[in-house]
């Protein structure tokens, strides 16, 4: 009560000289469209209008905010009110109109909080950029060098180059955008993994409190490191990493609120992309010739519109995320069938499935776990898989400023070894993930997945390392192991059993360098 | 709660006259009433309100790591901020330069009580990777800052107790000792000296648990922005320990960007920073 006293006590003392003009400043800025945000800004907060004004100083052309004339209960309730809400203003003495007019630092009116801003001559900020074009080259030269001879006469060694473009541009504040990314590899060895993709052609406009997108792009859902079993929206881009982290542009139109309850976005997703696989001089591949000519569960094939719906939010240490997609599968069923010459050859088959699915994180300390889930329907009865693990982060191992983390993960399949078109149906992966913290942003990330009932495994080790700004040096080592070998003579109906379903990475292990400058 | 009436009363004595007597803030006069803890909070109290009512900004960073033999390499990013007083501070990093770590961005919601939230976007993904708040006292992308001492602090989650008024490179400081509530912080303690007159950082020692000095952070180059906000133009951080540095130079402040909490400040906009 007695601070509310002498606030007013301070106010009617400032204003004594009563012949000024009684408007409160809030600040002068160079750029209008700065000075028209706070002023708009303001006028919401205090429901007040607020206007700004040219003014010469220095001999340099600022705005200024400030309320319209106001009555001496007006002015002072205003100031009130500021002052609750942590906005600093000053009383202006001058007319407007006059060219010398400054706010004087003795009649600062945010009275409790102590000297008044000096004054001084601004330093010039910049008015935000209305159109902004980014782009970025980048060209790699790979190559992979295999421990053996391919199982069916492939090359030991195989180089690549790739270039791929990001170009951006935005407008009205980048309110308004257009990204366009493509993206092309040729091999020396594989005609399917010379080939070309738009990743991303799209255009975005962004409102308060919504997103629209329309165009080809990437979507990543999920939270686990070694399987991203509920990241559905894009195609694999196969031919590029067996990993599986590498997509296909997706055409859509896409959706995004942003609630107090979380995030929700819509997809149609328009146009069906077919998974990329290696051609019969490529490596690690399947045994099995491809054919081109998918079918598909619907009769739209590949014009059918798929839709997908998903929630996500994060509640103190948890974030969770739910998803439902019902459309044409990114995982094709591989239906073996007798070509003309008598070989047994695969033809990608595309149900139509519905989805429903979980991907959940939840944080203590430096612990965090996370699980993925879903149920799926149209491989024969509605299963389920999930994949749930946990990470650990140790912050400057071994006296350096170098992190490493420590990941667990548990992969899992109801259909057990008949699940065909996965080979994580009971596997367990244990990785380290090591971040040098050092200039060059060396890290490296060493797994290994094990079949818990067939003990097949994988290792895995990806590492890079910046050479210069421009330059990034990447090695990726697999090798594959414990599972039963294929052999060029092995019968085609041998390899179709269960217990081969690894067979085809068994003679694969590679060390693949990649040297990427950026443009 | 006592000190607002009293600084009310100090500014009624000294404001209303416009007096030469400058060298005397309200806060200072207060003083001789408090315990060294509620000096130094009512110190910091000070120094953050006359931080606060910017409502948003826009501003750009160039980092530039040394090593102990002097050879540097450089950063670009740029920095989006924005106040929300209910809940706390956002603030979204994305990454220019190297090329290789460009459109990678880092969002932060600071809370007032609980811990505060942190995502990374990885762009190759197109992933948003959340970042257990254990991770906060980690290097951040390899300098001698960790994303701590980035971070907007909440009031709230610090202790503090006044230590001595001192001189920084001629300046009069008040030296204020801080320690974290969190549990996971990478210091024990930090002193900071704030300059008497304007309440703003100008050096900062970070102490292990052993009571070693470890990092010595200089900020330099005050700039008045807005009439209204100090801030700095060049920080120092050195590791005392591996001689080491980082340099940071803050330019092309932009205040009241007219940005919106959840259009700039979602998960979403992570995903489309550029």
């Amino acid at each position: 009560m007695l601070a509310r006293l002498v606030t007013v006590i301070v106010l009617l003392a400032g204003i004594a000289p009563a012949t000024l003009a009684d408007q409160l400043v809030f600040g002068s800025f160079r750029s209008t469209q700065n000075a028209s945000n706070w002023a708009q800004k303001l006028s919401k907060m205090f429901a007040q209008e607020m206007v700004f004004h040219a003014f010469e100083r220095n001999g340099e052309t600022m705005y200024r905010v400030t309320t319209v004339s106001l009555g001496t209960a007006e002015f002072a309730a205003l100031g009130r009110r500021a002052d609750a809400a942590g906005v600093r203003y000053w009383r202006l003495l001058e007319d407007v109109d006059h060219p010398s007019a400054a706010p004087d630092p003795g009649h600062n009116r945010n009275a409790l909080s102590e000297v008044a801003p000096r004054l001084q001559p601004p330093v010039p900020e910049p008015s935000t950029a209305a159109e902004n074009t980014r782009s970025l080259w980048d060209l790699a030269v790979q190559t992979r060098s295999f421990a053996e001879r391919g199982v069916y006469g492939q090359d030991q060694f195989e180089a690549s180059v790739s270039i791929k473009l990001e170009y951006f541009r935005g407008w009205d504040n980048d309110a308004q955008s257009v990204t366009f990314t493509p993206f092309l590899r040729i091999d020396s060895a594989d005609d399917e993994r010379t080939h070309g993709d738009i990743r991303e052609l799209f255009y975005s406009r962004i409102s308060d409190s919504w997103d629209l997108h329309v165009g080809a792009k990437r979507i990543f859902w999920g939270v686990t490191e070694f399987n991203h079993l509920v990241d559905i929206v894009n195609q694999t881009d196969l031919v590029e990493n067996i990993d599986t982290e590498d997509k296909l542009g997706q055409p859509m139109v896409q959706l995004s609120m942003v609630r107090d309850w979380g995030i929700v976005d819509v997809f149609a997703l328009v146009g069906f992309r077919e998974r990329t696989f290696p051609g019969e001089d490529g490596r690690v591949r399947l045994p099995f010739e491809i054919l081109d000519n998918a079918t598909y569960a619907s009769g739209a094939e590949q014009r059918r519109v798929d839709m997908a719906l998903r929630w996500s939010n994060y509640m103190g240490p948890i974030e969770l995320g739910l998803h439902h997609f019902s459309g044409t599968s990114r995982d094709p069923m591989l239906i073996p069938e007798l070509a003309s010459n008598g070989d047994l050859v695969l033809r990608p088959h595309y149900p139509v499935i519905d989805q429903t699915g979980i991907d959940a994180q939840a944080f203590y300390g430096d612990w965090a776990f996370k699980l993925e889930g879903y149920t799926r329907s149209g491989y024969g009865d509605r299963y389920a898989a999930a994949t749930v693990g946990f990470e650990r982060t140790l912050v400057g191992v071994f006296g350096t400023p170098a992190d490493l983390g420590l990941v667990v993960e548990y992969m899992f399949d109801e259909r057990d070894d008949d699940a065909t078109n996965t080979l994580l149906e009971h596997d367990i992966a244990l990785g380290g993930r090591l971040q040098f913290n050092d200039f060059a942003d060396t890290r490296a990330l060493l797994g290994i997945i094990l079949d818990t009932d067939n003990h097949d495994y994988i290792v895995s080790l990806e590492a890079s390392r910046r050479l210069s700004d421009s330059w990034l040096l990447s090695l990726e080592g697999r090798l594959f192991g414990g599972g039963e070998k294929a052999r060029r003579n092995t019968p085609a109906a041998t390899l179709l059993q269960t217990q081969y379903k690894s067979a085809w990475l068994q003679e694969d292990d590679y060390l693949q360098l990649e040297l990427k400058k950026f443009l | 709660m006592l000190t607002r009436p009293l600084l009310a009363l100090t500014l009624l004595v000294t404001g209303a006259t416009q007096s030469a007597d400058v060298d005397l803030t309200p806060v200072q006069r207060s003083f001789e009433l408090l315990s060294p803890e509620q000096r130094g909070l009512a110190i910091f109290t000070e120094a953050d309100k006359r931080n606060s009512g910017y409502g948003d900004l826009e501003v750009e960073l160039k980092m530039i790591l040394r090593t102990a033999k002097g050879a540097a390499t450089e950063r670009n990013l740029r920095i989006r901020q924005m106040e929300v007083p209910a809940d706390g501070d956002r603030v979204l990093i994305v990454f220019d330069t190297p090329a290789d770590i460009r459109g990678t961005a880092l969002l932060s919601h600071a809370h007032k009580v609980d811990s505060d939230d942190q995502w990374l976007f990885l762009p190759a993904l197109k992933r948003v990777k959340k970042i257990a708040s254990r991770n906060k006292s980690g290097a951040f992308l390899g300098s001698e800052f960790s994303f701590e001492d980035l971070a907007l602090p909440e009031l709230e989650k610090y202790s503090y107790r006044y230590l001595r008024e001192d001189s920084h490179q001629g300046v009069d400081c008040y030296v204020v000792e801080r320690r974290s509530k969190e549990q996971y912080s990478g210091y024990a303690k930090e002193h900071y000296w704030l300059d008497k007159e304007e309440y703003r950082t100008l050096r900062v020692d970070y102490f292990d648990r052993r009571d070693n000095q470890v990092k010595l952070l200089k900020v330099e180059d005050y700039q008045l922005y807005n009439e209204t906000f100090w801030k700095p133009g060049r920080m120092l951080m050195e590791n005392l320990r591996t001689k080491k540095s980082t340099e940071l130079v803050w330019h092309d402040y932009n205040f009241a960007a007219g940005f919106n909490a959840d259009r700039d400040f979602s998960v979403n906009s992570l995903r489309r920073a550029r």
